[in-house]
């Protein structure tokens, strides 16, 4: 979907507002100028999040925002499952204890949804400040996945990891002549390279060499690392969680309708993977993002599927650095699929207007490309922008090259690729997600351990997930 | 007179009654209250939860519907949950019987130190002070395939050569090593208490009378300690059954749902699934299963006169 199209359907509100924020605000930096910014100063904020790099890199330099606004933040950063919990708690209660909330589409939006205040209400307000250059700004699918859910817009996009093929650049660039000699065809990654050819140069690696251990490894733990894995390989297949699945990553839905996992695409997929993580490296079935971050890190396998903010371990001093490159992931029957996890801030409906309000305050600047840049600059390593005026920047431009300030900026021409329309995963922003995922992780986690054929487990996670999403609590 | 005896009688069940909730009663009143409202309205109220279908997806507030039994009906009939306990009954097994028999023996040995006791003590306690879950993130590094000593050991002695965590079998005794790990102190502790409980004529006399030192442990230590190891026996039983923090740092239940105990289940659906009413219904029955124990041993200690 273009931007143009995006502006049409998200309705005359969030248009009109983002036609407001493009026509009023041209600037990047929200400004001091007497536009709302101190109506709010005294409060004090509390936003809840997860252990990220951009929540890292605000916490450490929220002194800009106090000085615009008056406005104190207090930063609660946590594990996922413990802000998972904390939301749907203070939500539920209706405690406020939360005002600003790190809202993943997934497991926190879209089981809360009705527990977020709509922004299109803070951006038709003309006494608050409005969205620097427009939520136009924003990169289109991110926008779509991380802040919609049904016709609402309940978060702006605050972070973006996304899964890209992470390889041995030293490595490939070596053996070059003779993989491609052995195997047939080009070995250099690329999105051309199919999800069998991936294969073909993981048992390469395992076989012909002996400077990595094993040629691909995987965050294949009984978690949610390992449907994240198991996901870019379905798509690329031609399977998905549901019909249309990928229309309701972009929109969520109440109602997403069957589980379509025991269709002939996904069963295909699932012995794709099976067959793949038969190669990998043993430990993979005990990792998760950040065991197989540090994994590749250590030098233990020549190339992965990873989060690609885990490139600033990477490009630490004395990390492996410029030995690394990056690629969007293989191409399968249908297409690359690259699972985009990133979230987006929201405000808790459950406070009162003035607190909302001040939240929006901090939405506002938090999102803004000033901030963000400053935050992939950050020395307590930032995230990488949501914004597309960031990546416009020179500076920004010129952290793509190693030796980088922004370390997360070196996989960005591979991540530009795969935040394509039609390269980008979503995964569906259902109610029951949280529960889907567990039966679908953990019949993948049989079918590795060799208790289940593909089949059956992906016939079985369809059974659970129907369940699921009907309500019922089996299945896992 | 009579008309003043019938008056007394009159007011003497009054003034009595009132001296039985007067002092008494208004005593234990606060402490009863905030009892109550910490403890029993609570339970109630998880009673009341099993009945009602109370979930927070949707992030509008704990609205209960009332579903009768159907929790129960759905809980019974869940393979699943069948799955956890049938795991949770292994785990409990391997890891109290193993940490009763090392904690007896060590104890035993600890006790028949002549010198260096106390350091010996001290060092065998310190796993005891640790935080769960870092016994597990600990135990989790010490197998990490990659980097973990103790799979370094085992990788080179040829003993095991898997991954450690990856291995449905291998991952659940690298679990009850972990428990066992940390609680064994615990019941060497209890136990070595109770060894210096016993009698030292009763041993003197024995060996007067010629009982070796397995003699001596069967027929004078052991029937000593019974008692205190019984408690000790209790308190790991009732502390296995909630045993949570190890795990889910270091296999999250898995591979394969072969570390999923019931504690992990019951987290699962209450904050994962959000599904309150049927994640009470669960803990009920952990509830009662607990008290069941309790009240095994308890019985056991009574009939013994060690308690009264």
């Amino acid at each position: 979907m273009t931007r143009k199209t995006f502006l049409k359907t998200a309705g005359v509100g969030i248009a009109g507002a983002a036609a407001a924020g493009l026509a009023g605000c041209s600037s990047s930096t929200p400004s001091h100028g007497g536009s709302g910014w101190k109506q709010y100063s005294g409060m004090t904020l509390n936003f809840i999040s997860e252990n990220t790099g951009p929540s890292s890199a605000i916490a450490a330099n929220l002194q800009p925002f106090v000085d615009l606004t008056g406005i104190n933040v207090n930063i609660s950063q946590l594990v996922l499952t413990s802000v998972e919990q904390k939301v749907a708690l203070d939500l539920s209660a209706h405690s406020g204890q939360y005002q600003v909330i790190y809202a993943d589409p997934y497991n926190i939006m879209a089981p809360l949804s009705d527990g977020f205040a709509d922004l299109s209400t803070f951006m038709h307000d003309k006494t608050l400040p409005s969205v620097p250059k427009g939520t136009a700004d924003f990169v289109p699918t991110q926008l779509l996945a991380a802040g919609r859910f049904g016709d609402k817009l309940l978060a702006l996009p605050y972070d973006c990891p996304t899964i890209i093929w992470c390889y041995r650049k030293d490595l490939f660039e070596k053996y070059h002549d003779a993989m491609q000699h052995d195997l047939g065809f080009d070995p250099t990654p690329s999105i051309k390279t199919t999800w069998d050819q991936y294969l073909q140069m993981a048992r390469w690696f395992n076989t012909n060499q002996d400077e990595v251990p094993y040629g691909t490894g995987h965050q294949a733990k009984q978690f949610t690392s390992l449907n994240d894995d198991f996901a870019n390989v379905l798509w690329a297949y031609g399977g998905d969680y549901f019909h249309n699945g990928q229309h309701i990553g972009k929109y969520g839905s109440t109602d997403p309708g069957p589980c379509t996992l025991d269709q002939p695409e996904a069963i295909r997929a699932a012995e794709f993977y099976n067959e793949m993580l038969s190669v990998a490296h043993p430990g993979s079935v005990s990792w998760d993002w950040n065991d197989l971050a540090e994994a590749f890190g250590d030098g233990l396998i020549a190339m992965c599927p990873c989060w690609h903010e885990d490139a600033a371990s990477w490009f630490a001093p004395g990390g492996l650095g410029d030995k690394i490159g990056f690629s969007p992931l293989p191409t399968g029957p249908a297409r690359s699929a690259n699972h985009y996890g990133g979230t987006g801030i929201s405000i808790n409906k459950y406070i009162t207007t003035d607190e909302q309000r001040a939240a929006w305050l901090f939405l506002v600047w938090a999102t803004a490309p000033q901030t963000q840049e400053a935050g992939l600059f950050s020395k307590v390593g930032g995230g990488t922008p949501t914004r597309q005026s960031v990546y416009q920047m020179p500076k920004v431009k010129r952290a793509t090259k190693p030796p980088s300030d922004a370390p997360n900026m070196i996989p960005y021409d591979a991540v530009k690729v795969a935040w394509e329309p039609q390269n980008i995963g979503l995964r569906p922003k259902v109610p029951y997600w949280n529960q889907c995922d567990a039966v679908i992780f953990t019949e993948l986690s049989k079918m590795l351990a060799g208790h289940k054929s593909p089949a059956d487990a992906m016939r079985d996670a369809k059974r659970g997930v129907d369940d699921a999403v009907n309500g019922g609590s089996s299945g896992v | 007179m009579a008309s003043r005896a019938l008056e007394a009688a009159r007011l003497r069940p009054i003034r009595q009654g009132k001296r039985r909730f007067s002092f008494e009663v208004k005593m234990m009143l606060p402490a009863l209250l905030i009892l109550a409202a910490i403890s029993i309205v609570p339970f109630f109220y998880l009673i009341y939860m099993t009945l009602n279908k109370i979930s927070l997806v949707g992030g509008v507030g704990i609205a209960p519907k009332w579903i009768g039994f159907h929790n129960w009906a759905q809980m019974f009939t869940d393979s699943n949950v069948g799955a956890g306990w049938i795991t949770m009954v292994i785990f409990f097994v391997a890891t109290v019987g193993l940490e009763m028999l090392l904690g007896l023996g060590i104890a035993l040995l600890v006790y028949e130190m002549v010198w260096g006791k106390n350091i010996v003590l001290s060092i065998l306690l310190i796993p005891m002070f640790v935080a769960p879950v870092i016994v597990g993130l600990l135990g989790r590094f010490l197998v990490n395939p990659t980097y973990g000593v103790y799979a370094w050991v085992l990788r080179e002695t040829h003993i095991f050569t898997g991954n450690i965590l990856g291995g449905q079998v291998s991952a659940f005794i690298a679990v009850v090593l972990m428990d066992v790990w940390e609680w064994t102190p615990l019941i060497v502790l209890i136990t070595l208490a109770g060894l210096v409980s016993v009698p030292g004529q009763v041993l003197e006399a024995a060996k007067v009378d010629g009982a070796g030192y397995w003699q001596r442990l069967r027929h004078v230590v052991v029937p000593s300690i019974s008692g205190i190891v019984l408690v000790a026996l209790l308190i790991r039983s009732m502390d296995a059954l909630r045993y949570f923090d190890v795990i889910w740092q270091s296999t999250a239940g898995g591979p394969a749902n072969a570390t999923k105990i019931i504690p992990l289940r019951l987290y699962e659906v209450a904050f994962q699934f959000l599904n309150l009413g049927y994640a009470a219904t669960i803990g009920i029955v952990m509830l009662a299963l607990s008290i069941a124990i309790a009240m095994l041993f308890t019985g056991i200690l009574r009939r013994r006169g060690l308690i009264g």
